[in-house]
């Protein structure tokens, strides 16, 4: 029987409360933080966004008329912000595991439905959502630095994967060349980095840089989705978790509403016993 | 007993590893293999030939993949006058180019004037294109019909 699927009958004994236990404990609750905060940081966009589907809808035959539902995407995303909040507070591990089944059913939801499918934020929390649910059906296993290198890799494979997912979209000429980048972010995008570089730059010097953006950009996602997964737990977190935050700090803050999962995951390698 | 077994037989472990191989090879072949390009197209601009088909693939993760354009019109789009050999004359958007009409910001954007609207999103990856065109008009109650115009323009 998958362990996905239903809680082990470990989940009803209490486990004394070891060091490593406590360190599988931490990691639990910093990659459920995580996807709070990859759900709410969005929190005033997603205020006027129900707004919007409430007074615009959109009748598209392509979805199923409930994914269509701006009552739908309203209980999916509220229940998913109540269950992940609740699993962060509570030490019982059936109710862990219930909350995890519940907010892994409703981002499923929002990943498919018409007004969230395009925002990667549910796809970051729907991966982390996943890891979440592998990991509660474990969390008193009795091995438990064994628990935690698993769930270090399994977190390394994800993170990887999210990379790989970004770079393999990126290869091709527009990109290199940095013609996506200079539309989207150099020539009116009001943010530091780009505001400060236009301020201080001519066109023609912009487009060069944006090139240079553009196969940085390309290069890190090509070489960490490839290779992040095969390191050491604590140098893949530490370089995940700069080179995630990284690239909210210098392209988009909103960027941190699709990160902070990730970080969350990458956070649980630096939890792994040296030994 | 449980606890020895669920650690010597992860299946749940397996699982999740299975998945994210399985994606890492769709997402390795996506540059060799057109028909993964054009399914990924086709995903881009949810015309995916079921919506199952279309729904299996959100674990796939695609952050600002391909070259996406969008112009939107207030007069009706002719096909004719719109060859897919010349390049849109739009602007760039990260990905999945359709979410100018079904997200938040761009509903709000273009449709708030309860005024016809069309739509044409084209993206583009390593010579491979696809071009669609979306008619949002007012529907007779309230909100908007979507509907995709007729001619197929998959380039290659």
């Amino acid at each position: 029987m998958s362990s996905i699927s239903k809680p082990n009958s470990n989940l009803t004994t209490p486990l004394v409360h070891t060091k490593q236990h406590n360190r599988a404990l931490l990691s639990h609750r910093l990659v459920q933080g995580g996807i709070l905060l990859t759900l709410i940081w969005k929190w005033s966009f997603f205020v006027a966004a129900n707004g919007i589907y409430g007074t615009i809808p959109l009748n598209d035959p392509f979805f199923p008329g409930w994914l269509q539902s701006v009552t739908a995407v309203r209980v999916a995303f509220v229940t998913a912000v109540a269950a992940v909040g609740l699993n962060l507070s509570t030490n019982r591990p059936r109710l862990q595991w219930a909350c995890s089944l519940t907010a892994l059913l409703c981002i499923t939801v929002l990943c498919i439905h018409q007004a969230s499918y395009n925002d990667m934020t549910f796809v970051t929390a729907w991966w982390a959502s996943l890891w979440a649910m592998w990991f509660v059906n474990h969390l008193n296993d009795p091995n438990q630095a064994k628990l935690l290198r698993r769930a270090s890799f399994l977190s390394r494979l994800i993170i990887s994967l999210i990379l790989l997912g970004g770079a393999s979209g990126k290869w091709t000429a527009e990109y290199w060349s940095g013609e996506v980048f200079t539309d989207i972010y150099f020539k009116d995008r009001e943010f530091w980095v780009f505001q400060w570089l236009r301020s201080h730059f001519e066109p023609e010097q912009l487009r060069t840089i944006a090139t240079w953006y553009s196969r940085k950009v390309v290069l890190v996602e090509t070489v960490t989705g490839l290779g992040l997964w095969a390191l050491p737990p604590r140098i893949a977190a530490v370089l995940a978790i700069l080179l995630l935050s990284s690239i909210a700090l210098f392209s988009n803050f909103l960027l941190f509403s699709v990160l902070f999962a990730l970080i969350g995951l990458a956070s649980v390698g630096l939890l792994v016993p040296r030994s | 007993m449980s606890c020895q077994v669920s650690e010597e037989r992860d299946y749940g472990m397996l699982v999740i590893v299975t998945l994210v191989v399985t994606i890492a090879i769709w997402l390795l072949l996506m540059p060799v293999v057109p028909a993964i390009a054009s399914a990924t197209l086709h995903r881009f601009h949810l015309r995916t030939s079921s919506f199952a088909a279309w729904a299996m693939q959100f674990p796939i993760p695609a952050m600002y993949n391909f070259a996406n354009r969008y112009k939107v019109d207030a007069n009706p789009v002719s096909l004719e006058s719109s060859p897919e050999t010349i390049p849109l004359d739009g602007r760039m958007v990260n990905h999945f180019p359709a979410r100018i009409f079904t997200f938040a910001d761009g509903r709000y954007l273009h449709l708030r004037h309860d005024e016809d609207r069309w739509l044409t999103i084209e993206s583009s990856y390593r010579g491979q294109g696809l071009r669609t065109h979306f008619h949002a008009e007012p529907a007779e109650d309230f909100g908007f019909n979507l509907r995709r115009l007729d001619r197929k323009s998959e380039t290659q």
